[in-house]
């Protein structure tokens, strides 16, 4: 499940060309499906997107070249666009993690508690600051 | 140059990581230069103890194995600024680190550091030869169950055999009322078999759970027993005189009374 072999030359402008053993290898358009829930202690590396069915739990990483997309509860550490990728976006059910990473951006939760919204939410990259808002149907971000 | 002191104990569960907490905490109030370090490679908990999980970047077995510096790794504490942690790998093990270079950076930590404590995890196998291996001075844990201390024997040996020379002990979790009942060992029963110098004793404590729980240590609470008792240890351990503090607490002339009369 962990592509630990595959190896990325860095293109500029967040673009990534992926090999193995200094071999190309095809297009990073791919996601992995990962169809159970992150412990602690595991951890998920891939070039494209991830989606996790189940929850990421305090102490485990999920790491994506594109986007991330949990549903269930997010509670450990996840890094979009991990290899530079601006655009990438973070997606959970609950997005509750200890750290958030987007591209070169590192962001930590609060110390204090805070409300839950209750709702899913989306991180992204806006002027330079992750920022995190509820995450709308395709209608509402039209209307 | 500083010191480097492991903490360490053989059982799980009797308070390494709480420990390490609390003493760095209160060195670090004292005013000493104090790194932690979490050697329980794969099973972190140093961080969440300290309330500083989600400022980890890098970690050991990064520094260690050249994937950043040695400073990057180190995680600066929310209250005080001369008290820095350097957390374990969580999604790595035990033999991602050797014991040389633990030796290493050990050696490199005491030239910036009063203090370097070394967390220790559960057991005698490679990460416990990781965390003693850059030790120079030992600190051994137990509490007062027979399991505990026969662990504590053991490890006392094998620091022995290691050249790590008087080790100094910690005796966890002193439940007052069960002592006087007789239902607990007490101190004399656990330094008969061990024979180490005492380094102080800890009271049972509801506030460690609560600290523990919040990420915050519980020398930080001035109303709590085991944190003024960690904070004399502190003082013990920086050369200072402190007396032990009394197990019993004699409570008021009333309660004194009834005692004496037998009603209690």
């Amino acid at each position: 499940m962990s592509s630990s072999r595959l190896s990325p030359v860095n293109e500029g402008e967040g673009r990534i060309r992926w090999q193995v053993g200094g071999k190309d290898v095809p297009s990073t358009e791919r996601t992995l499906l990962v169809q159970h829930t992150l412990r602690s202690g595991q951890a998920i590396s891939y070039p494209g997107h991830v989606v996790v069915m189940g929850d990421v739990n305090p102490g485990a990483e999920v790491k994506a070249g594109g986007n991330i997309m949990v549903l269930g509860c997010l509670r450990g550490t996840a890094h979009a666009g991990a290899w530079g990728d601006e655009k990438a976006v973070v997606v959970a059910f609950r997005l509750r993690p200890t750290q958030l990473r987007i591209a070169h951006l590192i962001s930590r939760s609060p110390d204090a508690a805070v409300e839950e919204p209750g709702e899913p939410e989306i991180a992204r990259i806006r002027d330079g600051l992750v920022v995190i808002e509820p995450y709308l149907s395709f209608n509402e971000r039209r209307a | 140059m500083g010191k480097v002191v492991v903490i360490t104990s053989g059982k799980g569960g009797v308070g390494k990581t709480t420990a390490v907490a609390n003493i760095g905490t209160a060195l670090a109030q004292l005013g000493q230069q104090v790194v932690m370090v979490d050697t329980d490679i794969g099973l972190r908990n140093l961080d969440v103890v300290v309330g500083l999980e989600n400022r980890i970047v890098y970690n050991l077995v990064d520094a260690v194995k050249g994937r950043c510096r040695l400073r990057q790794a180190l995680v600066r504490d929310k209250h005080l600024e001369n008290l820095f942690l350097l957390p374990a790998a969580q999604t790595e093990d035990k033999t991602a680190v050797t014991a040389e270079q633990m030796v290493e950076l050990c050696r490199e930590l005491k030239q910036d550091y009063d203090f370097v404590l070394i967390d220790s995890p559960a057991g005698i196998e490679q990460g416990f030869a990781n965390a003693v291996a850059g030790a120079e001075q030992a600190v051994v844990i137990t509490t007062p169950e027979v399991a505990a201390v026969r662990d504590a024997d053991r490890v006392i040996g094998l620091l022995e055999s290691r050249g790590l020379k008087e080790p100094q002990l910690i005796i966890n979790r002193i439940r007052p009322d069960m002592v006087r009942r007789g239902d607990m060992m007490d101190m004399d029963d656990i330094l008969d078999i061990l024979a180490i110098r005492l380094l102080g004793i800890i009271p049972e404590d509801e506030h460690i759970v609560v600290s523990t729980n919040r990420g915050e240590p519980a020398v930080w609470d001035k109303g709590s027993r085991a944190g003024l008792a960690f904070r004399n240890i502190s003082r013990r351990l920086m050369g200072e005189e402190v007396p032990l503090l009394p197990i019993f607490n004699h409570g008021g002339l009333v309660q004194r009374l009834r005692r004496l009369m037998g009603l209690k």
